[in-house]
C-alpha cells in the first residue's frame, strides 16, 4: 500500500520531527514557503489591478487635459518629489538587507534594518504631510469651492484679462486625482509601517514564524517594494510633466 | 473507485457513529468562529449566504408582487428603486459571486487535491469576517433607508445626486470585494502547491479546473471594481471629482471601470458552477467527461476572453461605435467555450449509463435553462438588435436564465450532490427530486414570459406599466411563476434540515461517486485524510465494463428491494 | 545554528550584499536622470511631438526602474518560473485596462463616412418626414397614438 503517514497519525504532535514554525497543512517547509510567495504575489497582482484603474483614469484626463493639468502641477514641488523618492528607493533597499539578514538567521541586523525602513517610511510621510500642507495653504485641494479659493494660487496664469486661463474644473480634477493616488499610495505606506512595526516585534520577542523561516519577512518585503513601484511611477507621472507643445 | 494508491474498502469498515469529524472536533461557539479548518468556514458561508439569499429572495418577491398591476401595487417610484437595488446588491454580491466559491470551493478543493486543509487557513477565516462585515454594512444601508442607484451605481446619479445610502453601501461592498480578492489567493496558492502526490493537472476534478479560472477573475477582476465604488464614496464624501461631468469628467468612465469587474464577475458567478455540473455529469452518468482538456481550458479561455467583453453592457451609453464593434465580435467569441462545454457535457451522458436522482436532475435541467439563457445573450451581443433589447425586460429574462437557471441551479445541484459528504446525512430524494421539477417549472413561468415582455418594449426598473396595460398577462404570469419558484426555494432548506435531525446516515460515497472527497467518511475528519492519498489515474476512470456489469447488479437490487426513494448507501468496490 | 543553506531548498538563494548596492546606486542615477531629462525639452520628432517624447522618455526609465526592483529586490530574478509568470501576468494584464482609451481615441470617428465620399456619413442622421408605424403583429401590442 503506497501512502504517506499522515503527522496527524501521531497525534497533535507538532514539534516532534517537524520543522518549526511549519504549518499543519504542508508536508514540509520548501512547500510552505513557496505557497507562501505564491499567495503573497496573487495579493500583490490584485494590488496591481488596484492601482491600474487609477493610472487609466490618469491617463485619460491628462491626455485631455494636456495644458490644464500642466499648469496645474507646477505647484507640486519636485524636490520634495525627488527626496521622497530617494528616500523610498533607499526604503527598497534597507527592506531586502533585512530580507537577506533573515535568510542568514542575524536577528539584530534584521531588526535594525527593518527600523531603518520604518525611519525612510516615515521621512516620506512626513515630508509627504508638508507637501500636502501647502497645497492646502494654497487652497488646492478638491471641493465645491475650489474654482473661487484656488484661482489666486494660479498666479499669471489666472485672471488674464479678467478671464481665467487656466480652465479651473480641469485643474481640480487634477488635484482629485493627485490627492486621491497619492492618498491612497500613503495608506499602504501607513499601513506597511504598521506591518513592519509588527514584523520588529515578532523578531524581538523571537517568535517561531519568523526566526526559523524568513519567508513572513520576504512576503513583507515584496509588499514594501510593491508600494516603491507604485510611487516610481507616481512621481514622473505627477511631479515630471513635460510642458504640452 | 478511483486509482488511488490506498486499499479501498478500509473506510466502510470505520464505526458509522460517534467518529470524530470536522463537525463533532470542538463544540465550543469560539471553535466554530476562530476555526481555521476549512470545511467549518465553508458551512459558516453556507449559513451567511443563505441567510443573505433570502432577504435578497423577499426584494424579488417584492418587486414580483408590484409588477402584477399596470400601476404598481403597494410602492412607490423611490422606493421601487430600493428594492430592486437590494435585490440585485445582495443576489449579487453576497450570494452569487460569493456561494459557490466560498462554500464548495472551501469545502471541496483541499478534499478534491488530497491536502489537509487550504494554504492559508487564517486568511480564509478573515475572508469570511471580511465578507460578514461587508454584509452587515450593506444591510445596516438597507435599514437605514437604502440605494436607489441600481446595484449598477451609474454616475453621475450615485456620485452626486443620489440622497440614499450610497457610501455606506458601497464601502459595504467594497470590505466584501476583499472577502473575494483572498479566496481567490486561497484557492490559487493551494491548487498550484499543495496537490497530492501522483495528482498533475489533467488529473484534477474539473471543478477544480473551474475554481482555478474563477479565482484568476477573482484576482485579476474585483480590485478594479474595488477602487471604482471607493472613487464614488470619495466623490460623495469628499467632494473628490473623478466622474463629475460638470468639471469635465467622463460618467461613462465610471462605467467602463464598473464594467471590466462586473463583466468577468458573471463569470466568476457561472465558472463554479460549471465545474459543479462537470462533476455532477460525470458521476452520474458512469463516464469519463467527453473532452476533458477542452472542458478544462474552455475554463481557463472563458477567464480571459471574459475580461475583453465588458463594452457590451455600453453599446448605447455613447461609447464609441468602433469600441461597440470590437466588444461584440469578442462577445460572440466567448460564447463559443461555454458552448464547447454545453456540448461535452450532453455528449457525456450519451452512452452512460445516466441515474437520475436529484442531484443530476439539476444538472439536466442546468444543461436546458442555460443554453436557452446563453443564445439568448448572442441576441444581446449583436449591436443592432441589443439598441432595440437593451433596459428591457429581455436583458433581465437573459441574465437570470444565466444566473438563477445556470449558477443557482448549479449550487443546488452541489448542495445536493455534496451534502451527504458534508453532514454525513441522507435525505428524502423523493422530495429532492420534486424540488428539482418545481424549480424549473416555476423558473421557467417566471421568466420566460419576461422575454416576450422585453421583445415587446417593457422597460427594465419600471414599476409601472400603465402606457402598457397588456403587459399585464405576461407579468402575472410570471409573478405566479415566482411564486412556484419561491416554493421550490424553501423546499431545500425544510428537508435538508430535517435531514440534519433525522436523516439516515451517509457513508463515504453514497453516490458511488468518482473523486478523492468521496474516499474519506462523511463528514470527513478534521484532516481530511487519514493517509495522504497518492493519485494514480485520473478522477474520471470510470471503466465501461465494470460499470455495465454494476448497473445490471443494481438493479437487480433494485427490483428485490423495496425501493423507498432514499438514495443507495450501500458502498461498491 | 545549522548551516542555512542546507534547511532551504535550492530557489532560496541568497543575493550578495553588492548586487543590492549596486541596484540602489543604478535606481538613485536613473532617478536623477529621469529629473534631470523632465527638464530638456526634446524637440519634435517627425509626427510625434516633444511632449510625448519627454514622456516616452521617463516613462521608459520608470520602466526600467520598476523592472530593476521587481527583479532583483523581489526576487523574480531567481524565483520559480510560477512566480516569474505571476509577475509578468499582473503587469501586462493592467494593460488591458489601458484598452478603455480605446473607446476615447475613437470616439470622435463618428459617424461612419460613406462610402462614396458624399453624404456626410453612411447612416443618416436625420429625422425621417414621417414615423413609421409598425402594423399589428400577433402579439396583440397595440400601437400607442
Amino acid at each position: 500500500m503506497a501512502a504517506i503517514p499522515n503527522p496527524m497519525e501521531h497525534g497533535h504532535d507538532h514539534g516532534h520531527g517537524h520543522e518549526p514554525g511549519l504549518q499543519h497543512q504542508y508536508e514540509d517547509m520548501a512547500q510552505q514557503s513557496e505557497t507562501y510567495i505564491v499567495g503573497m504575489w496573487s495579493f500583490l497582482v490584485s494590488e496591481v489591478m488596484f492601482f491600474g484603474a487609477l493610472f487609466l483614469i490618469y491617463t485619460l484626463y491628462r491626455w485631455n487635459y494636456q495644458v490644464d493639468f500642466y499648469i496645474a502641477h507646477e505647484h507640486l514641488d519636485v524636490k520634495l518629489g525627488a527626496i521622497n523618492t530617494t528616500v523610498l528607493l533607499f526604503s527598497s533597499f534597507t527592506m531586502v538587507m533585512a530580507v537577506q539578514s533573515a535568510q542568514l538567521k542575524e536577528r539584530i541586523r534584521v531588526m535594525g534594518y527593518l527600523a531603518a525602513t520604518v525611519l525612510c517610511a516615515c521621512t516620506f510621510l512626513v515630508i509627504k504631510y508638508f507637501e500636502y500642507k501647502s497645497k492646502f495653504a494654497d487652497h488646492l485641494y478638491p471641493g465645491v469651492s475650489f474654482a473661487d479659493d484656488a484661482v489666486k494660487a494660479f498666479g499669471p496664469h489666472a485672471l488674464e484679462n479678467g478671464h481665467v486661463a487656466v480652465n479651473m474644473n480641469h485643474a481640480q480634477l487634477f488635484y482629485g486625482l493627485y490627492f486621491g493616488m497619492t492618498g491612497l499610495h500613503a495608506v499602504h505606506i501607513i499601513v506597511g509601517i504598521g506591518i513592519l512595526l509588527s514584523l520588529i516585534r515578532l523578531w524581538y520577542n523571537r517568535a517561531k514564524t519568523v526566526i526559523h523561516d524568513y519567508v513572513p519577512t520576504e512576503m513583507v518585503g515584496l509588499y514594501w517594494h510593491f508600494v516603491d513601484l507604485v510611487w516610481i511611477f507616481l512621481f514622473p507621472l505627477f511631479y515630471l510633466m513635460p510642458i504640452p507643445r | 473507485m478511483s486509482s488511488t494508491g490506498k486499499v479501498t474498502g478500509e473506510l466502510q469498515h470505520q464505526p458509522q457513529t460517534e467518529e470524530v469529524n470536522y463537525l463533532n472536533n470542538g463544540h465550543t461557539i469560539a471553535s466554530w468562529l476562530l476555526t481555521g479548518d476549512h470545511k467549518r468556514i465553508a458551512m459558516l458561508y453556507l449559513i451567511s449566504t443563505t441567510f443573505f439569499f433570502f432577504l435578497g429572495s423577499l426584494a424579488a418577491g417584492l418587486v414580483r408582487f408590484e409588477l402584477t398591476s399596470p400601476a404598481g401595487v403597494v410602492l412607490e417610484s423611490e422606493t421601487y428603486n430600493k428594492v430592486f437595488s437590494s435585490h440585485g446588491i445582495l443576489m449579487i454580491f453576497t450570494f452569487l459571486v460569493v456561494a459557490i466559491p466560498a462554500i464548495f470551493g472551501n469545502f471541496l478543493i483541499p478534499l478534491m487535491i488530497g491536502a489537509r486543509d487550504l494554504a492559508f487557513p487564517r486568511l480564509n477565516l478573515a475572508s469570511w469576517y471580511m465578507f460578514m462585515t461587508g454584509g452587515i454594512l450593506i444591510l445596516i444601508g438597507f435599514i437605514a433607508g437604502g440605494v436607489d442607484t441600481g446595484w449598477t451605481f451609474y454616475t453621475p446619479y450615485s456620485s452626486m445626486y443620489s440622497n440614499t445610502q450610497v457610501s455606506l453601501v458601497l464601502v459595504g461592498v467594497f470590505i466584501g470585494g476583499f472577502s473575494s480578492i483572498t479566496t481567490g489567493v486561497n484557492f490559487v496558492a493551494t491548487i498550484h502547491k499543495m496537490r497530492a502526490p501522483g495528482m498533475t493537472w489533467f488529473r484534477l476534478p474539473l471543478f477544480v479546473w473551474a475554481m482555478y479560472a474563477t479565482s484568476l477573475l477573482l484576482i485579476l477582476g474585483t480590485p478594479v471594481v474595488a477602487i471604482t465604488l471607493l472613487l464614488v464614496v470619495f466623490e460623495r464624501l469628499f467632494k473628490l471629482p473623478i466622474f463629475s461631468p460638470e468639471l469635465g469628467g467622463d460618467p461613462v468612465l465610471f462605467q467602463h471601470l464598473f464594467w471590466f469587474y462586473s463583466h468577468p464577475a458573471v463569470y466568476i458567478m457561472i465558472l463554479p458552477a460549471f465545474g459543479v455540473i462537470s462533476e455532477l455529469i460525470a458521476n452520474f452518468s458512469r463516464k469519463r467527461i467527453f473532452g476533458y482538456h477542452f472542458v478544462a481550458f474552455s475554463s481557463i479561455a472563458i477567464a480571459g476572453l471574459g475580461f475583453l467583453v465588458w463594452g457590451h453592457h455600453m453599446f448605447v451609453s455613447s461609447q464609441s461605435m468602433y469600441e461597440s464593434v470590437v466588444f461584440s465580435l469578442i462577445s460572440f467569441l466567448v460564447a463559443v467555450p461555454s458552448a464547447i462545454k454545453i456540448f461535452n457535457w450532453t455528449t457525456t451522458m450519451y452512452k452512460g449509463n445516466v441515474r437520475l436522482q436529484s442531484p443530476m436532475l439539476f444538472a439536466i435541467f442546468f444543461l436546458l435553462i442555460f443554453t436557452v439563457g446563453g443564445l439568448t445573450g448572442l441576441y444581446l451581443g449583436c449591436i443592432g438588435t441589443d439598441v432595440h433589447l437593451t433596459a428591457t425586460y429581455f436583458v433581465v429574462a437573459h441574465f437570470h436564465y444565466v444566473m438563477v437557471g445556470g449558477t443557482m441551479l448549479g449550487f443546488l445541484g452541489a448542495l445536493h450532490y455534496w451534502w451527504p459528504k458534508m453532514t454525513g446525512r441522507l435525505y428524502s430524494e423523493n422530495i429532492a427530486r420534486a424540488t428539482a421539477y418545481i424549480v424549473f417549472v416555476g423558473f421557467n413561468l417566471t421568466f420566460f414570459p419576461q422575454f416576450i415582455l422585453g421583445w415587446m418594449g417593457m422597460p427594465r426598473r419600471y414599476h409601472y406599466y400603465y402606457f402598457a396595460p397588456e403587459f399585464q398577462a405576461y407579468h402575472i404570469m410570471s409573478s405566479l411563476g415566482a411564486s412556484v419558484l419561491g416554493l421550490g426555494f424553501i423546499l431545500p432548506a425544510f428537508y435538508l434540515t430535517m435531514s440534519l435531525i433525522n436523516g439516515k446516515k451517509a457513508g463515504p460515497n453514497p453516490w458511488q461517486a468518482h473523486g478523492l472527497e468521496w474516499e474519506t467518511s462523511s463528514p470527513p475528519p478534521t484532516a481530511n485524510f487519514l493517509e495522504t492519498p497518492i493519485v494514480m489515474d485520473e478522477v474520471y476512470d470510470f471503466d465501461p465494463v465494470s460499470e455495465h456489469q454494476q448497473n445490471m447488479a443494481d438493479l437487480e437490487k433494485r427490483e428485490a428491494s423495496d425501493n423507498d426513494g432514499n438514495m443507495p448507501i450501500e458502498d461498491h468496490d | 545554528m545549522a548551516n542555512p543553506a542546507a534547511s532551504h531548498s535550492h530557489e532560496h538563494h541568497i543575493v550578495a550584499t553588492s548586487t543590492y548596492v549596486k541596484t540602489l546606486l543604478a535606481l538613485v542615477a536613473l532617478m536623477a536622470l529621469t529629473v534631470w531629462a523632465s527638464f530638456i525639452q526634446i524637440p519634435a520628432i517627425g509626427p510625434i511631438s516633444g511632449t510625448v517624447a519627454n514622456q516616452v522618455v521617463a516613462l521608459a526609465i520608470a520602466l526600467v526602474k520598476a523592472f530593476l526592483v521587481v527583479t532583483i529586490f523581489m526576487g523574480v530574478k531567481f524565483g520559480t518560473k510560477l512566480i516569474k509568470l505571476w509577475a509578468s501576468l499582473g503587469f501586462i494584464w493592467v494593460l488591458l485596462i489601458f484598452t478603455i482609451l480605446g473607446d476615447y481615441t475613437t470616439r470622435h470617428f463618428e459617424p461612419a463616412p460613406s462610402w462614396d465620399g458624399k453624404a456626410d456619413s453612411a447612416l443618416p442622421r436625420v429625422a425621417p418626414d414621417e414615423p413609421k408605424i409598425p402594423a399589428q403583429n400577433d402579439l396583440n401590442v397595440k400601437i400607442r397614438e
